[in-house]
C-alpha cells in the first residue's frame, strides 16, 4: 500500500516514512501544497496523511480539491498541531477520514491506518490469529479453539492494539491515550491500566499458557510473536 | 463608611460647632452688655438719689432698712446706714450676690458707695435684679439650640441629597468600570456623563489603564498559544523519532528504559503543554456555548468514563442525583471540568476509600458536590488549590498541577460557583455552584 505524507517539518515526516517504510507501505513525501496538489492529481494513494498547516497554504483546501476528483478513494489523516475543536470538525466535515493530534504515537498512528484499511476495503477475513487466540476485530469478539472468550470492550481493545504492534514495548501510557483516549490530566496517571491488563490475562490464561504475553517491568506490556 | 455619608457628616459638624460656638459667644456678650447696662444705670441712680437727697428722704430710708417700695417687682432696692465708727468708705464698688427681698432670693447686681450728708457718712447699697438678663440668655440659648437642631437637619439632609448627585457618576465608575469587569476584553469604554473634572480624569484614567491591561493580557494569551503550538511541533518528531528507535533490535534493555522514560517525560511535556493551551482557549473565549447541558447525564459520562480506574484503588465511587438540572454551555468543556474533579478525588484518594457526587437544589441554585475520602489538605492549601501547577504537597509526580487551574477557568466561563472544604486526613468536598438566574428549560 503507498502512502503520500504531506508535512513541511521533514524531521517528522522521515520519521514516520521510517516507521511506516518497516511496516511495508510504500512512502511518498510532499513538502508543500503545490507539490501535494501535483502528485495527488497525477497518483492515487492508498493513504493521504495531511498535515493542516503548510507553509504555502491550508491543508483543507487541498483535502476540499481531492473530493473534487473523480472515482477516487484515498483515505485521509488529517495531522496538525493545532488541536483546535474547529480544525477537528471541519477536517472531518471535508471528508476526512480520520484526525490526529501532533504530537501523536506512531503506534497510534499504525492503529489508525488498519482501521481504516479494515472499513474502507470491507476485508472478509478480518480476523488475526495470534497464538491460537483469534480476533475477529470487525465483531470484536476473541475466541480460542472456537470456544468465545468474554471480554469487555476495553479489553478487547487493550488486546487488539498490543496484537497490532506485536513484537514491540507499547507503555502504559501509549496504551492508556489509545484505549481511553486523550483524557487531560488522566493520561498522566496511567497505572490503573495494570487491572485492565491483569484481568484481560487472566482470561485468556484460563485457556493457553500465556507466556508471550510480556509485561515489561515499569514500562508497558509486549505481545511476542516470533518472526517466520 | 460612605464617601457621601463622611462628607455629610464632616458638614453637619463643622456647622454645629459653629452655630455652637456662634451661640456661646453671644451669650457671653449679651451677659457682659447687660451687666454693663444694669451698672450704668446703677451709677446714674445713685447720682440722682444723691444729688435730689432731702432729710426726710434719708430718713424714710434709714428706718425702712430696705426701700423697695416704688417697685412691685422687687426688681431694684436701696439700703442706706450709717458708716460705723471704724468702717472705711467705699468709694465705689459692683458685685453680682444674692439678696433676698422680702423673701425673694434672687441674683442682683449690686452697687456700694459711700457719701456724705450733712456732715455724717453713710453706706449706700442700690441693687438691681438680674432677672431679665437670665430670661433674655434663656431665651437665647434656646433660640440658638432650636436653630442649630435645624440646621443640622436641614444641612444633612441637603449634604445627602446633593453628595448623592454630586457622587453618583462616581459610584457608576466603580460599578461599572471596577466592579462589573471580568474580563478586560470586554470592557466598557464608554465614558460615564459627569460635569465633575475629578471624576472625568478618574473615569479616563481608568480606561486608559484597562486599555493597557487588556493589551497585557492579549499579549500574554497570544504568547501562550502560540508557543504552545509551536512547542507541539517538536515534541511530535521526538516522540516520532523515539519510538522508531525502540524498532532497532540492537537496542540494550538499559537503552530501552531510557527510551521509554523519555516518552513519559515527552507525554508529561504534552500534557502540560495541552492544559495550558485548553485554559489559554477557555480564557480567550474561543469556545462557543452551543449545547443544553444534562448535569445528570454528564456525571453518568463521568462516572462511566472514570470507573476504570476504581479497581486500583478499591474505591466506591456512589452518585445520587436525585434532580436533574439543565444549562446552555458547552458540553466537552463540563465534562473536562468534572472529570478532573472526580479525578482528583480519585488519585488523591485512600485504598478502600470513596468518591461521591450527589446533587442539591435550593431556592436560586443548584448544587453538585463531588467529595471523597481522601486525603484533604490543610488551609493555606485550598488556597492554592486552584493557583496553575500548584499540587498540593503531592508526591506524585505524573501530576502536573494544572487540573484545577483547568477546573477554574472553565468554571468561570460557565458562569459556576467552585467551593471547596477540605479537612486534612479527613477527605475532601468541591461545590459546583449553579446560580439558576438564568434557567434553561429541559428540553
Amino acid at each position: 500500500m503507498n502512502i503520500l505524507i504531506v508535512e513541511d517539518e521533514k524531521t517528522l515526516a522521515l520519521e514516520m516514512a521510517v516507521f511506516l517504510g518497516k511496516e511495508g507501505y510504500t512512502i511518498e513525501h510532499a513538502w508543500k501544497k503545490a507539490t501535494a496538489e501535483e502528485k495527488i492529481f497525477v497518483n492515487n494513494y492508498d493513504f493521504i496523511l495531511l498535515d493542516l498547516g503548510l507553509p504555502d497554504g491550508d491543508g483543507l483546501t487541498l483535502l476540499n480539491g481531492l473530493k473534487q476528483l473523480p472515482g477516487r478513494e484515498d483515505a485521509v489523516i488529517v495531522l496538525t498541531a493545532r488541536g483546535e475543536v474547529n480544525d477537528r470538525i471541519n477536517g472531518l466535515e471535508a471528508g476526512a477520514d480520520d484526525y490526529l493530534t501532533k504530537p501523536f504515537s506512531l503506534t497510534e498512528l499504525l492503529a489508525r491506518i488498519h482501521a481504516i484499511t479494515r472499513r474502507k476495503h470491507k476485508l472478509e477475513k478480518n480476523e488475526v490469529s495470534i497464538h491460537n487466540f483469534l480476533l475477529d476485530i470487525g465483531n470484536h469478539k476473541v475466541s480460542f479453539n472456537d470456544q468465545r472468550i468474554n471480554l469487555t470492550n476495553k479489553e478487547f481493545e487493550i488486546f487488539n492494539y498490543l496484537v497490532l504492534n506485536k513484537n514491540r514495548i507499547i507503555s502504559r501510557v501509549n496504551l492508556t491515550e489509545h484505549v481511553w483516549g486523550d483524557i487531560l490530566e488522566v493520561n498522566s496517571d496511567s497505572n490503573f491500566v495494570d487491572v485492565h491488563v491483569k484481568n484481560l490475562r487472566k482470561k485468556l490464561s484460563a485457556h493457553s499458557p500465556i507466556e508471550w504475553f510480556e509485561t515489561v517491568r515499569s514500562i508497558g506490556y509486549r505481545i511476542n510473536v516470533p518472526e517466520k | 463608611m460612605k464617601l457621601q455619608f463622611k462628607l455629610a457628616l464632616y458638614n453637619t459638624l463643622t456647622k454645629m460647632a459653629v452655630i455652637a460656638i456662634l451661640g456661646v459667644l453671644v451669650l457671653v456678650s449679651i451677659n457682659r452688655i447687660s451687666v454693663n447696662h444694669i451698672r450704668q444705670r446703677l451709677l446714674q441712680k445713685k447720682t440722682r438719689l444723691i444729688t435730689n437727697l432731702s432729710g426726710v428722704e434719708l430718713e424714710n430710708l434709714l428706718t425702712n432698712k430696705t426701700f423697695t417700695d416704688y417697685n412691685l417687682l422687687r426688681e431694684e432696692y436701696i439700703v442706706v446706714r450709717e458708716l460705723k465708727i471704724d468702717e472705711q468708705p467705699v468709694k465705689r464698688k459692683f458685685s453680682q450676690e444674692q439678696r433676698s427681698i422680702e423673701d425673694n432670693n434672687e441674683a442682683f447686681q449690686i452697687l456700694v458707695t459711700s457719701f456724705s450728708y450733712k456732715g455724717k457718712k453713710y453706706r449706700l447699697e442700690l441693687g438691681e435684679a438680674m432677672t431679665t438678663v437670665d430670661q433674655l440668655e434663656r431665651t437665647i440659648s434656646i433660640f440658638t439650640l432650636a436653630v442649630m437642631v435645624a440646621a443640622v437637619i436641614l444641612s444633612l439632609m441637603a449634604d445627602l441629597a446633593f453628595t448623592r448627585l454630586l457622587l453618583s457618576p462616581f459610584y457608576q465608575i466603580i460599578d461599572r468600570k471596577l466592579n462589573k469587569v471580568n474580563d478586560p476584553v470586554n470592557f466598557n469604554y464608554g465614558l460615564i456623563k459627569t460635569s465633575t473634572t475629578d471624576f472625568k480624569v478618574l473615569d479616563q484614567s481608568i480606561s486608559t489603564l484597562m486599555q493597557r491591561i487588556t493589551t497585557l493580557f492579549l499579549t500574554e494569551k497570544e504568547f501562550i498559544a502560540n508557543i504552545s503550538h509551536e512547542l507541539l511541533t517538536p515534541i511530535s518528531i521526538l516522540n516520532t523519532r523515539l519510538e522508531n528507535l525502540l524498532n532497532d533490535e540492537q537496542l540494550s534493555t538499559e537503552g530501552e528504559n531510557k527510551i521509554f522514560a523519555s516518552l513519559k517525560t515527552l507525554a508529561r511535556l504534552k500534557g502540560l503543554i495541552n492544559s495550558l493551551l485548553l485554559i489559554s482557549r477557555v480564557e480567550n473565549r474561543q469556545y462557543d456555548k452551543p449545547d443544553v447541558i444534562s448535569v445528570r447525564q454528564t456525571v453518568a459520562d463521568v462516572h462511566e468514563e472514570l470507573e476504570h480506574r476504581l479497581p486500583m484503588m478499591n474505591l466506591h465511587f456512589g452518585t445520587a442525583i436525585h434532580e436533574d438540572h439543565h444549562f446552555q454551555g458547552n458540553r466537552s468543556l463540563f465534562h473536562t471540568l468534572l472529570a478532573n474533579l472526580v479525578s482528583n478525588a480519585i488519585k488523591y484518594n485512600k485504598p478502600g476509600g470513596t468518591v461521591s457526587i450527589t446533587s442539591h437544589s435550593s431556592s436560586g441554585q443548584y448544587m453538585l458536590i463531588v467529595s471523597d475520602t481522601g486525603m484533604g489538605m490543610d488551609k493555606e492549601a485550598i488556597e492554592n488549590a486552584f493557583v496553575r501547577f500548584e499540587k498540593l504537597g503531592s508526591e506524585k509526580e505524573d501530576s502536573h498541577g494544572l487540573g484545577l487551574a483547568i477546573v477554574r477557568s472553565i468554571a468561570a466561563f460557565h458562569g459556576i460557583e467552585i467551593n471547596m472544604q477540605s479537612e486534612k486526613g479527613t477527605g475532601t468536598t468541591v461545590t459546583i455552584n449553579f446560580k439558576l438566574s438564568t434557567p434553561v428549560p429541559s428540553s
